[in-house]
């Protein structure tokens, strides 16, 4: 019996020091850390201030418009290294929500140690993660950017009122992910200087994205205050906000 | 007293492994169908079938808790009587006696749907149940509304933890159960199953129906499933008010195309047709025959005669509805497993 005990006190010991030994030999060079990708949030070009609960007039349209959504997806990061290859962050799938503290920001843990020169970001959500299932996270259903009767991700969801909408609202929910009227996009950011990751290091990707670029070439509300569904006015109005998103600054 | 110990430790290990595998084996839940049946479209790659996955799906698919004001379940309008169609409804109740434009579809071999609803709609199996659960017309359930409820149920939170390892309760686990109850309503055993496996002979009736079905039928009701799973317009007239596939593909080539249905069990899910417009097995028979009204895209195969349809004589109607009605199950609509 006594054998036995100690025979288990010799693996045990054993088996502790060599997992502990492992972790110290790889402690070379910078460490993992946070990358931290803040959109900013502004209204028409002259970049006001964007937030929910506050009316704006559209530049273009010339009508007034107050939100009280508004939701997009961002996924599939890449970050590039110094040396050209990728860092592909796993199950990238992020719900920017404006209604929520900080939903303006997406928080990548553990990515390698290193100096990355550039960010590439799908907007909204790829067609295979549309055709697989019941989905948790950002792309959980339960989010309420899933049509159930024609499956798909919401991509882009921007509620609110306008006195010039004849229902004295506005209601845009735009996603497809098929054929013609894809709406996911790919856009490939170089971040003008080398983003540093090493442990609590802050690294902050700062974007701009402007809300007002959704009606670049859309009709007024005063003619269509809703859309609900994929098709050409979904990719249009999000391929415009899409295209005009911009990267500002790094933080390191 | 060490070699003694030694060994005890080792006949305990072994005793130990024996019961882990005799666990897995009590799990191991297949999917049982006929080497006839082509291979599922559903593999429950990231959701394992389990027997306790299976009895979870089949108690949220009883259970009211799914609709907003706990007054309707899955079953209310899938009965199992009917093939989990409704009970005969043109079409079916949902909360605050609201109804929709579609006749409810029977859930039967719906692991081997590519897609669901009349105009295929809904992409995968794991998303169905979703749709009814949140329609406004339906069941207007909240998935988060849905999620504390069951937390807060009695018997829910043990049940998930049985079936998923864990009681966390999300939408992705209860609409994981759900589609393991559902890929299992497989239906196999009809008169047609059986003559298939030299179980049993077709009648005379039958047999002559059987030919005419392969002869003007099978083309889009495949066996052995009794559907390609296509998407096509079948000549009904005044489809005016609702335009089918073509509201999901946007395509207007679709435009008042339909899902091809199976033909299993399908003299329990009457009434036929996406707007359950035909009262009976003779109704269908007269539209296919005479019936048929020629839009832009009525599928050619129904047109072949040139005429309105198969002109097919009193008698070979009766053929084909006798052969129609080999295709019923009785061992599945009684089947007690199925029914909680």
């Amino acid at each position: 019996m006594k054998y036995f005990q100690i025979l288990i006190l010799v693996f045990l010991a054993l088996t502790l020091t060599l997992s502990s030994c492992k972790k110290d030999d790889t402690t070379e060079g910078p460490e993992a850390g946070t990358v931290v990708l803040d959109f900013d949030h502004v209204f028409g070009p002259d970049q006001l201030e964007f937030s929910l609960n506050k009316e704006f007039t559209h530049p273009l349209l010339g009508e007034k418009m107050n939100f009280n959504i508004f939701q997009y997806y961002v996924s599939n990061v890449r970050l590039k290294k110094t040396d050209g290859s990728w860092y592909t962050v796993p199950e990238s799938y992020y719900l920017l929500d404006l209604s929520k503290t900080d939903g303006n920001k997406i928080e990548i843990d553990n990515v390698p140690g290193g100096e990355y020169t550039d960010v590439e970001l799908l907007y909204g959500v790829d067609s295979t993660r549309n055709v697989s299932g019941a989905q948790t996270g950002a792309l959980d259903p339960a989010n309420g950017m899933f049509w159930s009767w024609n499956s798909g991700y919401i991509m882009v969801k921007a509620e609110g009122t306008s006195p010039n909408s004849a229902t004295g609202t506005f209601t845009f929910h735009l996603g497809g992910f098929k054929g013609e009227f894809r709406v996911p996009k790919s856009f490939t950011y170089s971040l003008n200087d080398k983003l540093v990751v090493d442990g609590d290091r802050e690294a902050e990707i700062h974007m701009i994205s402007n809300v007002a670029r959704l009606w670049h070439s859309a009709d007024k509300l005063s003619v269509k205050s809703s859309h609900t569904m994929p098709g050409q006015i979904a990719k249009t109005m999000s391929g415009t906000f899409y295209d005009a998103i911009k990267f500002d600054h790094i933080h390191n | 007293m060490s070699f003694y110990n030694f060994r005890l430790f080792f006949y305990s290990l072994l005793l130990a492994g024996w019961f882990i595998s005799c666990q897995e084996k009590e799990q191991s839940f297949v999917l049982e169908y006929p080497d006839y049946f082509p291979k599922p479209v559903y593999g429950f790659d990231n959701n394992p079938l389990t027997r306790e996955g299976f009895i979870l799906g089949r108690e949220l698919f009883f259970d009211p808790i799914l609709s907003a004001d706990n007054s309707i379940s899955c079953e209310t309008c899938h009965a199992q009587a009917h093939s989990f169609a409704d009970h005969n409804l043109t079409f079916s109740t949902g909360i605050n006696n609201q109804t929709g434009l579609r006749n409810s579809p029977a859930i039967i071999n719906a692991a081997w749907q590519p897609s669901f609803m009349w105009d295929g709609g809904v992409n995968h199996i794991e998303v169905m149940p979703f749709a009814p659960i949140t329609n406004p017309i339906e069941m207007a359930e909240d998935f988060n509304n849905l999620i504390r409820e069951l937390n807060e149920h009695p018997r829910y939170p043990q049940m998930f933890r049985e079936a998923f390892g864990n009681p966390e309760i999300n939408s992705q686990k209860i609409l994981y159960a759900l589609a393991q109850y559902m890929s299992v309503l497989v239906s196999k055993d009809s008169k047609y199953d059986k003559v298939r496996t030299g179980n049993a002979d077709f009648t005379e009736d039958e047999g002559a129906g059987y030919t005419l079905f392969k002869n003007y039928c099978a083309q889009c009701h495949v066996e052995p499933l009794f559907s390609d799973f296509s998407y096509r317009n079948n000549g009904l007239a005044d489809v005016n008010g609702d335009t089918g596939r073509g509201r999901i593909t946007l395509d207007p080539e679709d435009n008042f195309t339909f899902k091809v249905p199976t033909l299993r069990n399908i003299s329990l899910t009457y009434p036929y047709m996406h707007d359950g417009r035909f009262r009976n097995l003779r109704q269908v028979l007269d539209h296919y025959s005479e019936g048929i009204t020629a839009h832009h895209n009525t599928d050619p195969s129904i047109l072949k005669s040139g005429k309105n349809g198969m002109n097919f004589s009193e008698t070979e109607k009766q053929e084909l509805e006798s052969f129609l009605r080999t295709l019923t199950d009785y061992t599945f609509i009684s089947n007690p497993h199925f029914s909680n």
